[in-house]
């Protein structure tokens, strides 16, 4: 028996390296997914100062059960394998014992479900605290706060409804049309519970702000019961979806932007507008919009012909795609295309793992969003097959074969769409925060 | 079903009966034996349980091969080695094949081989029945894994939550052959729990009550139980699956109005009962090891029974603990959030037993033992993790992250696996006649459980750090860099670990032979139950003459007793209370081809499902031909399939029954079922095809 005893013994130690392993699992510094560290929002802490608890008991627990196993193996062990026949223990049997060890996990276990159904009260109990927003025009209206989050083939929608509309349990497609739509990034205001109302137009995703909150899936068909989230100090947090998705389920990823609510303010009111086109050209896209057949003179106009006609059938751009009515329905299998409008404010694009600005020099990202209008497949997998021979949609941005020269007037059109937000009076933090690598 | 067929009883004197071997004119019963062919169409359960256990390791090593794929894909950020595409296709059948093809028939291998020798019968209830599981489990792995040769593998996840499980989503073949793959496998499961059940309630020996059966077989019954009402609600899922994606039947089409919502209640409700199918045959085995090497009985055994029991009832109402996040109202979050939390407790009864039962022991730490205490304390990881993802706020942060990829490894492989490398060790020489090498087992036990460590506890970090289950690459930046190397090496030093399992298994039997095959003798473990009551490796009838069980570890109470200040004292060796296997002219069960038959109608039909309806045809018409020769083929033949069958004597078998009463009850044929209830020996009726004849020749 000795021969393996120093195996034994590195088999303990090892074991007691895990257990402190999990002691200090948190310690990774730049896990921006982290659930147990830079928690921003009251859910995500209620959770972790519980599950800090949880955790100290099950190592309690294993400690026992590991200690019990290893000091029997000291103590009972018998070295070599035969052993005279009058080596027998006590042959016990005490049925007191059983009722000890009923109990008492059941009681610890009482005591933890008490905590449970208090915290899981807190996550799922909501106050209403309508806020007041001056939105574009310079009307106030109030704001319920809720954000309608939609998911699908491999990118988030988030939806602003200001007034007085009824969200909750509603089917998607008899929302009606929001006052801001936004893709990849969801901006909030700091400090302000939001309620959000999560669905899905494909398959089954599941919405996921580790630092915030908890998750919640998204279910085609029917809206989530309300899950909300709040950001107590600004910044940018992370989030992935995480439920399996298809083909590009892990390159579906997203960010919720908390501002404080001046600058939240402003990034409503730039939301409200179109995008900032010159003179020439929206009076070309007037008359394109009222059926005129101008033909597009210099770089912008062309751009925007481009957009119109290559675009625009799935794709909105307020101000460019003014007269069509985009139908992505009749194009892709989730029904659904990127709000370009304010692609610029944004600072990823493509389901949030490519970026819109470059974070070191802080320049729009020409070269991958080129790369992308000219072979999306290149940067994020996507079916560009059909989906069969009966059914044309497509899952994902399909290759529309652009030319150089398309493409170019393209990402120059996008590069007008805007620039992120401030947050905190700085311009730069965002673009640098939110960097993919 | 208690139907018993007198035209077979035999006489002293009679000759020959002639049954029908050609029912159908076309397939002729099978007689050589010693032969490969015998194995297609045996129907010793021993047999069955070996070929069990050989598929579901094959079907490890397929499943193995695909984790280390995952793992080196992950091994880093950006890995480039597999597509996301074959990605979500290895990692789906990766968890398909290790709990539908590895799990579950390893399982079967050790309750089909060790069920019948534990209750001292002859075979199980239903002999053909259970050549029909197997082959129907084997067809349906292979035909689940030949999706690989046509296009690829199912891409859903294990779980294939609809609607991304429609054609729209997944147009390959894949989830085609996943829904027919587990739809044939849980046929297996189906036909072989109604087969066990039978057996372990109506084939006990005499005196051996239900609170004096082995835990193992106790557990098992309890796996059986849950099968039999588990089974069904995933056939059905399976069967809405199919309809939806070959006939467009719009059971999931949420376009069509349909909730995603009732697949996930419909797999769950399988599928947590399904976990618990998966531990408790683990459960059982450490339930036998344990005690055996610790020279104690199992402490609590009533207790551990009855935690058994309780975690088979309770393991039914906490199925939507994996939907904590899926929408469901708060009130059923909380509901299940409480029930799940209370399955912790027959759980830790059943640690806090084995750990009674060591302590003050005399223990001896042998491959097996050491497998065994590996699974009390790996187990007790995946337990609590189990009770931090119990409480549902805290699961909304933990679900479909990492953190439950490690819990449900540490359940799986900690729990199930382990406990049945235990088994392997225990029962090896029971099995083949053979130890296994101590030191080469001790190496394969050190690797396995450090490289497990290594691999599944770093994940435990990587999903609170929030890396996502099923995704196949990851950017560097988020943290997932250190333990995901990590764990790659760990999953290797796995994979090594195994390696040294089938080293072992050559290098012993290599040495055994070199030895000139020397006898382990019945009981090399000083042992408690019944199937070492027998000779080693266990004779094809198993045992001698039927055994009259007056105690729990009836064995054991055979070979000790006590002196009057109650100390342990032997009152006999082994060899002398153990039946040496010597009987001959036992009849046995015959076999059959049709079981195999019938089982290979199914892939064909499936495959006609998915490619050209054409193919169903021939595919029904084997399976209706296959029916229709077993219903007609008897049961038994009285002419042949004896064991040690003494040509030199006169006349043939079937002399007199012998008066003493020692007919074996055993598994006697199809369509009959002896009731032998505990203590109900006496009454019973003579077994028509099954005598022992002890004054033969």
């Amino acid at each position: 028996m000795t021969r393996f005893t120093p195996s034994m013994r590195k088999g303990v130690k090892f074991l007691a390296l895990l257990t402190a392993m999990f002691v200090f699992a948190a310690c990774a510094g730049d896990a921006e997914l982290d659930t147990r560290s830079n928690l921003a929002g009251p859910e995500a802490q209620s959770i972790e100062s519980f599950m800090r608890v949880l955790l100290w008991i099950t190592y309690i627990v294993f400690a026992f059960v590991l200690a019990i196993t290893v000091e029997a193996w000291r103590r009972f062990r018998i070295k070599g394998d035969d052993y005279e026949d009058d080596e027998f223990p006590a042959q016990i049997d005490h049925s007191k014992w059983e009722i000890v060890w009923t109990i008492v996990p059941a009681l610890i276990l009482v005591g933890v479900f008490v905590f449970t159904l208090g915290l899981h009260n807190q996550l799922n109990s909501s106050e209403e605290n309508p806020i007041s927003l001056v939105v574009g025009d310079g009307a106030n209206v109030e704001w319920e706060p809720e954000i309608v989050v939609v998911g699908q083939q491999w990118w988030w929608e988030y939806q602003y409804h200001f007034g007085d509309v009824e969200l909750t349990a509603q089917r998607i497609e008899t929302l009606p049309d929001a006052d801001i739509t936004t893709a990849t990034q969801m901006v909030i205001p700091v400090g302000t519970e939001i309620e959000l109302e999560i669905t899905s137009r494909d398959v089954i995703h599941s919405h996921w702000i580790p630092s915030l909150n908890g998750k919640r899936d998204a279910v085609p068909g029917r809206q989530s019961a309300p899950w909300k989230i709040q950001a107590d100090e600004p910044g940018v947090f992370f989030g992935q979806c995480t439920e399996f998705c298809g083909l590009s389920h892990s390159r579906m990823r997203m960010q919720v932007i908390a501002l404080p609510m001046a600058e939240f303010q402003e990034w409503v009111t730039a939301q409200m507008e179109g995008v900032e086109l010159s003179p020439e050209t929206a009076a070309y896209v007037a008359d394109l919009a009222a059926g005129g057949t101008t033909a597009p003179e210099g770089t912008e106009q062309r751009a925007v012909d481009t957009f119109r006609t290559k675009c625009a059938s799935c794709h909105v751009l307020d101000g460019v795609t003014n007269g069509i009515v985009s139908r992505p329905e009749e194009q892709l299998v989730s029904g659904a295309a990127p709000n370009l409008t304010h692609f610029g404010t944004r600072t990823t694009f493509a389901g949030g793992i490519v970026n819109v600005w470059d974070p070191d020099t802080g320049d729009f990202n020409r070269n991958q969003l080129g790369q992308w209008l000219r072979d999306p497949s290149s940067i994020k997998a996507n079916f560009t097959e059909p989906v069969s021979e009966d059914d044309a949609r497509l899952r994902g941005m399909p290759n529309l074969g652009l030319t150089a020269q398309e493409v170019d007037d393209l990402v120059g059109l996008l590069e007008m769409t805007g620039a992120p937000p401030t947050v905190d009076g700085d311009s730069e933090f965002l673009i640098s925060e939110t960097g993919v690598e | 079903m208690a139907i018993v067929e007198r035209p077979l009883a035999i006489g002293a004197g009679d000759d020959a009966i002639e049954t029908n071997d050609r029912p159908l004119g076309s397939v002729t019963r099978p007689k050589e034996t010693g032969s490969w062919k015998d194995w297609l169409t045996t129907v010793d359960h021993k047999k069955i349980g070996i070929m069990y256990g050989v598929a579901a390791m094959f079907f490890f090593v397929i499943g193995g091969a695909e984790a280390l794929l995952i793992r080196i894909q992950l091994a880093t950020p950006n890995g480039t080695l597999l597509s996301p595409d074959v990605y979500n296709q290895v990692f789906t059948m990766h968890g398909v094949t290790m709990i539908f093809l590895v799990a579950m028939p390893m399982g079967a291998a050790f309750t089909n081989y060790l069920l019948p020798l534990q209750l001292g019968a002859r075979d199980v209830a239903f002999p053909r029945l259970n050549a029909l599981s197997f082959w129907v489990f084997l067809f349906g792995g292979l035909f689940l894994n030949s999706a690989w040769l046509f296009g690829g593998g199912a891409d859903g996840g294990w779980f294939n939550y609809a609607p991304n499980s429609s054609v729209t989503f997944s147009p390959s073949h894949g989830i085609d052959f996943y829904a027919l793959g587990l739809q044939i496998t849980g046929v297996a499961s189906l036909v072989g729990a109604i087969n066990l059940i039978t057996t372990a309630l109506n084939m006990r020996p005499k005196g051996m009550t239900l609170m004096r059966m082995p835990i193992f077989t106790w557990m098992n019954l309890v796996v059986q139980f849950l099968l039999l009402f588990a089974v069904p609600v995933i056939s059905i899922a399976l069967f809405q699956l199919t309809f939806d994606r070959l006939f467009d039947a719009n059971f999931f089409n949420t376009e069509a109005g349909a909730d995603p919502l009732l697949w996930q209640h419909l797999f769950w409700i399988f599928g947590h009962p399904e976990v618990y199918i998966l531990i408790l045959p683990s459960f059982g085995i450490v339930s036998e090891v344990i005690p055996v090497f610790s020279r104690k009985p199992i402490f609590g055994y009533s207790f551990m029974v009855a935690s058994g029991v309780a975690i088979g009832f309770m393991g039914w109402g906490v199925w939507a603990h994996h939907m904590f996040v899926s929408g469901i109202g708060p009130i059923s979050v909380a509901a299940f959030s409480l029930s799940t939390m209370f399955i912790a407790v027959p759980t830790g009864v059943k640690i806090l037993n084995w750990l009674a039962t060591i302590w003050g022991g005399k223990l001896r730490f042998n491959t097996a033992m050491l497998f065994a205490v590996g699974v009390v304390s790996m187990f007790t990881i995946g337990g609590l993790s189990g009770v931090t993802h119990s409480v549902a706020p805290a699961d909304t942060q933990q679900t479909d992250t990492y953190y439950i990829v490690a819990h449900f490894h540490y359940v799986i492989f900690g729990g199930t696996l382990l406990g049945f490398f235990s088994g392997f060790y225990f029962w090896w020489p029971k099995m083949f006649g053979y130890k296994l090498n101590e030191k080469l087992g001790k190496t394969n036990f050190w690797l396995q459980i450090v490289g497990f460590n290594v691999t599944f506890g770093p994940m435990h970090i990587l999903g609170l750090q929030g890396m996502s289950r099923r995704i196949d690459t990851y950017d560097a930046g988020f943290g997932f860099e250190r333990w995901n190397f990590v764990a790659t090496v760990g999953a290797f030093i796995i994979a090594l670990g195994i390696a040294f399992f089938f080293v072992n298994v050559a290098v012993s039997r290599n040495q055994w032979i070199k030895a000139g095959r020397p006898n382990p003798g019945p009981d090399p473990w000083d042992a408690r139950s019944l199937e070492w009551m027998t000779a080693s490796p266990t004779p094809v009838h198993n045992f001698d003459e039927e055994i009259v069980v007056e105690s729990q570890d009836e064995f054991w109470h055979r070979k000790y007793g006590y002196d009057e200040n109650h100390n342990v004292v032997r009152i006999a060796t082994a060899a002398e209370v153990a039946q040496d296997g010597s009987n001959t002219n036992v009849h046995l069960p015959s076999p059959s081809y049709f079981p195999i038959l019938l089982a290979l109608s199914m892939p064909i039909i499936s495959y006609g499902l998915i490619y050209s309806l054409w193919l169903c045809i021939p595919g029904g018409m084997l399976m209706v031909y296959s029916m229709v020769g077993w219903i007609f083929e008897h049961p038994d033949d009285p002419n042949a399939a004896h064991d040690h069958h003494d040509d030199g004597h006169d006349g043939d078998d079937h002399g007199a029954l012998p008066d003493s009463g020692t007919e074996l009850e055993a598994g006697d044929g199809d369509e009959e079922l002896v009731a032998v209830g505990a203590g109900a020996v006496g009454e019973t009726v003579a077994s028509d095809v099954v005598e022992t004849e002890a004054t033969d020749g």
